[in-house]
């Protein structure tokens, strides 16, 4: 009810002003007191340059037709400085282990793949049987199908811990791959390497 | 045939001319029809005529191309004038070894065209391929928009590529660009020369 009658109220006000303000508006001088309104003055809507060079972007445009020259030397490059096209490479041989090709210096990618594969089946089996929270503290022996283990003396087995593969042992994965680097030196006479696959 | 039973024939033809002014398609909108390239496989339909007894046997080619690729058709021009000149499985194995988002989908062309060679285009031997013509072409291009400094408004390309490749049987050219490299003893004497050309400055 309320918002209906400040609605007509508001209507009424408006019809007054508008009536006034078509009727003029009696002088200044008759009335008891007003709002001395402050002559803002007009900002002069001159054309400068400013306006219409601007910052010197919107207007760019070639200025000459390129050179053939110079759109080689974009598109080619420089034989002296970067030459863009490609270029076969001389140095790519082939793996001996599996046959793929891969660079000279480099790993052959197949071969890692293959290895790479492997190695997350033995880290997921490690996690599925020993879990990841705990800190790694003891050696992890893996033991594939058909596989014994070693004989050694009971300090050999104080921190290791089995995990079983429920798989054949693969052919390029030898028991000497997992020799510690960090072993010492042995005084054996041996001159064969013991313990291998 | 003709003298026999002519008003057959006239049937016959009356039939023809009917069929080749009926539209069997649909009507087809504008937006709705594929922009896809389609002159360069036709290159694999045509039938030559057979060849005479004297004339070199015309070596066997497939076409083959790959189109709308996310990728912009000047870069990927790199890739296909690498492969340019060089056999089947020389061009797979350089494309395995360059560093270019274009290079897997130019491999993978090129292993396509080869197995629709030997299947549908009598190739005997699938490494017996070399490549013809290799090169890029220009697909849709999506037009979006970026801000810049100062409000001002930039646009944002997101380029296509079609990718073309033309295999032909037999063995490649020696120098497909013709580069002529000089031979080592062209090299060497050049080499002579620009040693025994030297001088010291304003002497005689």
């Amino acid at each position: 009810m309320i918002p209906r009658l400040t609605y007509v109220i508001n209507i009424l006000k408006n019809l007054e002003r508008n009536i006034i303000q078509s009727f003029g508006y009696p002088p200044k001088e008759l009335a008891l007191a007003y709002a001395h309104q402050k002559q803002v003055p007009r900002q002069s809507t001159k054309f400068t340059l400013k306006d219409l060079v601007g910052d010197g972007i919107l207007l760019a445009v070639p200025k000459f037709r390129r050179t053939v020259e110079k759109r080689w030397k974009r598109k080619f490059g420089s034989p002296d400085y970067v030459w863009k096209m490609l270029v076969p490479k001389t140095n790519i041989a082939i793996c001996n282990e599996c046959g793929h090709h891969h660079e000279r210096g480099r790993l052959c990618g197949n071969c890692y793949k293959r290895i790479e594969t492997e190695t997350k089946e033995i880290q997921a089996k490690i996690e599925e049987k020993l879990g990841n929270n705990k800190p790694i503290e003891n050696d992890v022996i893996v033991l594939y199908d058909g596989e014994k283990l070693p004989d050694e003396t009971k300090e050999f087995w104080q921190g290791k811990r089995i995990v079983e593969m429920k798989k054949e042992r693969p052919q390029w994965f030898s028991k000497n791959l997992l020799q510690k680097t960090t072993q010492q030196p042995s005084d054996s006479k041996d001159v064969k390497p013991t313990d291998l696959a | 045939m003709n003298r026999i039973c002519p008003n057959f024939c006239k049937v016959e033809l009356f039939f023809s001319l009917l069929k080749s002014n009926l539209h069997t398609t649909g009507p087809q909108q504008a937006w709705a029809k594929s922009d896809l390239p389609k002159t360069f496989l036709t290159f694999n339909k045509k039938i030559y005529p057979p060849q005479e007894i004297g004339e070199e046997p015309r070596p066997a080619f497939v076409c083959h191309q790959k189109t709308n690729i996310k990728y912009s058709p000047e870069k990927l021009w790199y890739v296909a004038s690498l492969v340019r000149g060089m056999t089947v499985d020389e061009a797979v194995k350089q494309l395995s070894f360059v560093n270019k988002k274009g290079a897997v989908f130019v491999k993978e062309a090129i292993l396509e065209a080869q197995k629709l060679a030997v299947t549908e285009h009598n190739v005997e031997f699938k490494s017996n391929l070399w490549i013809a013509e290799s090169f890029s072409g220009k697909g849709m291009v999506i037009k979006g928009i970026r801000r810049h400094a100062r409000g001002r408004i930039g646009e944002v390309r997101y380029q296509y590529s079609h990718y073309f490749v033309r295999l032909e049987e037999g063995k490649p050219p020696e120098d497909y660009y013709k580069r002529n490299p000089l031979t080592p003893q062209q090299q060497l004497d050049k080499w002579l020369e620009s040693m025994r050309k030297r001088k010291i400055t304003n002497s005689y």
